[in-house]
């Protein structure tokens, strides 16, 4: 029973696939697109460019928590489907971003079978991310030299590597655990102002108030910022704002627990 | 003058791949971040200090400056611009400008004093304008060049 449903199976993947597979396909990889951070422009254009190739065109709403897509057959306009996919919450990742729009072009350039397509976006989905020991230590260094930008001295640029390890790293263990983003955010900014403040209970150097300020920083969402404004530009005007209120609630969030050290170390009245 | 625009530019490129590497791009895409970073960065640098911009007038120049560069490079390394134009903006995104912005509505909200308060309103609406215009000019200066050249920008990962 088993091996006859099998041979069928694999008889029906050398067919042309129907439209709910190649539905099904097309939204999980514009979800996976919105979940590494494309902006919507690039989403859409991925997505038309595969239903292109497959003879299909497509029309593709992209909001935050969800996406909507019709699917229609150029030949046969009776031939359509409408799909919504609910997406994932946001992990950034470029990598993902970057092959799944060159495997677009390769389905759009080289003709593709729809297996070789499926099998190559699970290889790019599974791909392992960089050591989050490496990634914690490149970002403390970012941050301490951001503090040396803002013409913060070398007591302050050694607190903002200290305070950022510190908070990098309570990020990435909350995260792990699936806490609420605005929570993790309001924590990690919590730890690392609470440290980088050291700076101005014992006096070190001339600029603690640069520490204080700078620790905080790895923690602004720039690339969500980045991408509200750019949505904004080219016309999905809905799902900018709602990426804009999101980066902004995670802003708050970070002023938030800064205030919250600020209290703590007795420096509310700077 | 030319050592203090190289040291703004290098400290930059450590900034670029510090937020790079969040973002988990791949590793060519982090080297020319780091580059386009220190490009526009010490860019931005020079002209405030030497051609004496508004820093919102100098971050548009160079974000644009960076929008042009990154389509070239992603033709080169096949790659989408914005994986590497992205990260490169993040050491302009003017994060101590928000922070003195939320400090100031604090403040603004704790005192009872009317003369200081409106001094504390008045660095909270230059500080959240700032940030503002600086957001808004790193982003569209960062995409006249998709704006310009749209085909050239979507086909990129295009290996032919």
């Amino acid at each position: 029973m088993f091996f006859k449903q099998n041979s069928m199976i694999n008889q029906t993947n050398q067919k042309e696939p129907n439209i709910q597979e190649i539905a099904d396909l097309l939204t999980d990889i514009a979800a996976e697109l919105m979940t590494s951070g494309a902006h919507t422009m690039r989403i859409i254009q991925n997505i038309s460019r595969m239903a292109a190739t497959f003879g299909y065109f497509i029309e593709l709403s992209v909001f935050q928590q969800s996406i909507m897509m019709t699917i229609t057959n150029k030949e046969d306009q009776l031939n359509r489907l409408t799909l919504i996919k609910k997406t994932k919450p946001l992990l950034l990742n470029f990598t993902i971003v970057s092959d799944l729009s060159s495997l677009s072009w390769d389905t759009f350039d080289k003709n593709l079978t729809f297996e070789e397509i499926i099998n190559r976006f699970h290889d790019i989905v599974v791909q392992k991310r960089m050591s989050r020991w490496l990634v914690l230590l490149l970002v403390s260094c970012a941050n301490a030299s951001f503090c040396a930008l803002f013409k913060g001295d070398i007591y302050g640029v050694g607190l903002v590597f200290l305070a950022t390890l510190a908070g990098f790293f309570t990020r990435q263990e909350m995260i792990k655990k699936h806490i609420n983003h605005l929570i993790v955010f309001s924590t990690s900014a919590f730890v690392a102002s609470l440290l980088a403040g050291l700076g101005y209970v014992f006096h070190w150097g001339i600029t603690p108030e640069i520490a204080l300020a700078s620790s905080v920083l790895f923690l602004i969402p720039g690339v969500p910022l980045i991408n509200s404004i750019l949505d904004i530009i080219e016309g999905h005007v809905l799902t900018g704002i709602a990426r804009l209120v999101n980066a902004s609630s995670l802003i708050v969030c970070i002023a938030l627990g800064l205030f919250v050290s600020m209290l703590i170390l007795g420096l509310e009245k700077l | 003058m030319i050592h203090l625009i190289l040291i703004d530019g290098s400290l930059a490129a450590i900034a670029a791949i510090g937020f790079a590497v969040i973002s988990n791009p791949s590793r060519k895409a982090i080297a020319v971040s780091a580059l386009l970073a220190a490009i526009g960065h010490g860019l931005r640098f020079a002209l405030i200090h030497y051609a004496m911009l508004d820093i919102s007038m100098a971050t548009f120049v160079a974000a644009s400056c960076i929008g042009l560069l990154s389509i070239l490079f992603a033709r080169i390394i096949h790659c989408p611009a914005e994986v590497f134009s992205f990260p490169s903006l993040l050491p302009m995104i003017p994060g101590l400008f928000a922070y003195r912005t939320i400090l100031g509505l604090i403040k603004f909200m704790r005192t009872a004093d009317v003369i200081k308060s409106q001094g504390f309103m008045l660095d909270f609406v230059h500080n959240g304008l700032t940030t503002l215009f600086i957001l808004f000019a790193l982003v569209v200066g960062v995409s006249l060049p998709v704006l310009f050249f749209p085909k050239t920008s979507f086909s990129v990962t295009r290996k032919y």
